[in-house]
């Protein structure tokens, strides 16, 4: 029986993707599972609007086009309520059943890596708008592609610039959610920390779901710590802050990794939001002038601004630029088989609106330069490159 | 000092703790069911509690008095009419029973108001209290305080009214108290009542401090059992003194083990409790 249910297996996976090679091209079909509710809804929404824009685009301009015709493109949603064992599920199902082309990965390191397996068994490629860890792409894939440079093109700029502002600072704690981006995060902040002759005085991670952080906020005040960084989403960042208020917490510098780049950090936190520092791989500040379907960075922004009322920031910037970049490369492979969409992915060398982009041999993104900002005034202000810089760094937290 | 200030950081978690299990403890104990439900109606009165503050600006904290009878309406119906019916079959019907309503109550929630967070804002001072060196959270003092005191009033409740004192007796020896003239399907109805009031009141309690969703109710639930089995089964005051207790090992665990381990301290303690003295801090042996 056990045998028989082993062979079934086996026969199952070989057929698998010549089931998936079979399907039609008369419409591009992207399965994009996202956590659309529970705790990393916030994020999940993000990635929606992205491509929901990006659809709207390719729908303004006549379809997607495909080997000299245009094709309409259907993004098929599956919520997976921010369970990543579901993520993968539905990755799976909407490569078995619903014979997508593409998918765009779930949100986050964690899931995306969790549910990359998928897209290299049945050969679809998958790209990753919302992961940067390296521990993502060392898997020896060759279907998975990402948006996000490695964690250390945060945390270096950010502690250049901390160590410029505030050179007398000698005493850091890293306060991490124990989950996949946060923790390596983290685990570069405390390298550059260190590198820096820096003395990391707490290093404590929180579990997923946390709600009360008072002992460890507590434990880390008798540290008494200069610069506090903490990695978590938004959820996890606004709590800590504000349960380091209760508890009368008031480092020099504050940063937080990833969550200060939305208007819902600064929507929850008002005042308590002021002078945090933050890095993320895109801003509507940036300038770049792409061959995408967006262009220009400011023409992304006002067609972003016009449609949602609202900035858009790197997590929508990203999603929508994973349906411009699965463009490019469509155009480039003339064709919608996975192998050969894949390997047009693989060889992509453009400009886009959010920057350029060409992959590595382990399919993350290079070239990309991260700007560092500060929450100033509630509005996200770039402080690095200085090529875009719109302010200094302040010290000190309200 | 730091000690001291992580020992007080569990005393007011441990308030919020003490009022989630006294309802869950009484009913366990006079009904001899495990209400699964517990956490989600922790979480339904959470979202009383933040619609409330939402729509008509009212503190959660007087939100209570809303949520409270709202919770005891619903839990006396379902009783009288639904569990009633399966009372008295083995407690694995119950308890399957209740994980059912469970599930119907927390996958409503969950398409009603969907799983993202929701936090009630703006409503007490954002600058703590200092005694000394110890910091003390204005919003976090008050709902503890409001937590333990329910708690209390409804232990005094049980011992000096004439109902609350029908229900010790049917929890003591139900068939006795029948022939006493104890109506004992109202007491049973009025006990379930108290238990999901209990919840409603808790999760009031909660919302003034932390973000709510129907994603937390399997925490809430974890919580109202470890503290409701370390005080001792069906004892309100037990249900108090666990409570404290767990937010105590918890905090203390994340002091000196690590943050993320503070629960796996408390289920550690948890487990000793049990070999150690099977009734918990307050309750008789051989009741449990």
């Amino acid at each position: 029986m056990q045998r028989r249910t082993v062979l079934m297996g086996i026969a199952a996976a070989l057929v698998a993707p010549a089931i998936v090679r079979a399907q039609g091209s008369d419409e591009l079909r992207i399965g994009a599972p996202l956590p659309l509710t529970g705790p990393l809804a916030p994020e999940g929404q993000k990635q929606k609007r992205g491509y929901d824009l990006w659809v709207k685009e390719v729908e303004s301009a006549g379809g997607f086009e495909i080997g000299g015709r245009r094709v309409p493109v259907r993004i098929i949603y599956s919520d997976y309520q921010s369970a990543t064992p579901r993520a993968v599920q539905a990755c799976d199902q909407l490569v078995t059943q619903q014979r997508v082309h593409a998918l765009f990965s779930p949100f986050g390191s964690g899931a995306a890596k969790a549910s990359s397996s998928i897209a290299e068994r049945y050969r679809v490629p998958m790209i990753a708008p919302t992961a940067s860890s390296r521990e993502v792409y060392d898997q020896g894939f060759k279907y998975l592609f990402g948006t996000f440079t490695p964690n250390e093109t945060l945390t270096e700029p950010l502690a250049d610039m901390i160590m410029a502002a505030a050179p007398a600072i000698k005493r850091v704690a890293i306060f991490s959610r124990n989950d996949l981006l946060p923790l390596a995060l983290s685990a570069e902040m405390k390298k550059s920390a260190v590198k820096r002759g820096l003395q990391v005085v707490f290093d404590e991670k929180f579990a997923i779901g946390s709600l009360d952080f008072a002992s460890a906020l507590t434990q880390m005040r008798s540290a008494d710590p200069e610069w506090v960084f903490v990695g978590g989403y938004v959820n996890d960042l606004v709590q800590v802050r504000t349960q380091m208020r209760d508890l009368g917490l008031k480092p020099q510098v504050l940063t937080m990794i990833a969550g200060p780049a939305y208007e819902e950090f600064t929507q929850a936190l008002h005042r308590a939001a002021e002078n945090i520092s933050s890095a993320a791989w895109w801003h509507p500040a940036v300038r770049y002038e792409g061959v995408d379907i967006f262009g220009k960075t400011e023409n992304f922004v006002q067609k972003f601004l016009a449609t949602y009322s609202a900035l858009p920031d790197y997590i929508e910037a990203s999603a929508a630029a994973a349906g411009a970049i699965l463009q490019l490369a469509a155009r480039k492979s003339g064709s919608l088989e996975g192998p050969a969409l894949r390997d047009a992915l693989a060889s992509l060398d453009a400009m886009t609106f959010y920057g350029p982009i060409s992959f590595g041999p382990t399919g993350q993104i290079e070239k990309l330069v991260p700007p560092v900002f500060q929450i100033q005034e509630g509005r996200p202000i770039v402080l690095a490159p200085t090529s875009i810089a719109q302010g200094d760094f302040r010290l000190g937290i309200t | 000092m730091q000690l001291a200030q992580v020992i007080l950081n569990g005393l007011l978690l441990g308030g919020l703790y003490a009022a989630m299990a006294a309802g869950f403890s009484l009913v366990w104990g006079v009904l001899n069911i495990i209400n699964i439900a517990q956490g989600s109606a922790v979480v339904l009165g959470s979202y009383v509690a933040y619609f409330a503050w939402r729509y008509a600006g009212l503190n959660p904290l007087l939100a209570v008095a809303l949520a409270g009878p709202l919770l005891f309406g619903a839990g006396w119906v379902l009783q009288r009419f639904l569990i009633q019916r399966v009372i008295a079959a083995p407690v694995l019907i119950t308890l399957v029973f209740t994980f059912g309503m469970d599930l119907i109550l927390n996958n409503t929630m969950i398409s009603l108001f969907t799983a993202d967070y929701r936090k009630i804002e703006g409503v007490f001072p954002t600058v703590p209290l200092h005694f000394g060196a110890l910091t003390l959270p204005v919003d976090r003092l008050l709902a503890a305080a409001a937590g333990i005191g329910v708690a209390f009033g409804l232990h005094f409740y049980l011992h000096r009214s004439r109902l609350g004192r029908a229900i010790v007796a049917v929890r003591m020896d139900r068939q006795t108290a029948e022939l006493m003239g104890v109506r004992v399907e109202i007491i049973y109805a009025t006990t379930f009542g108290l238990g999901l009031a209990m919840a409603g009141v808790a999760g009031c309690l909660l919302a003034a401090i932390f973000p709510t969703s129907p994603l937390n109710s399997a925490y809430y639930l974890h919580i109202a059992f470890v503290a409701c089995v370390l005080g001792g089964l069906g004892s309100v005051l037990g249900a108090v003194a666990g409570g404290l207790l767990l937010g105590v090992v918890e905090s203390l665990g994340a002091l000196f083990v690590g943050a993320e381990y503070g629960t796996t301290v408390a289920a550690v303690v948890l487990l000793l409790m049990l070999f150690t003295r099977p009734q918990g801090l307050l309750g008789r042996a051989g009741y449990e």
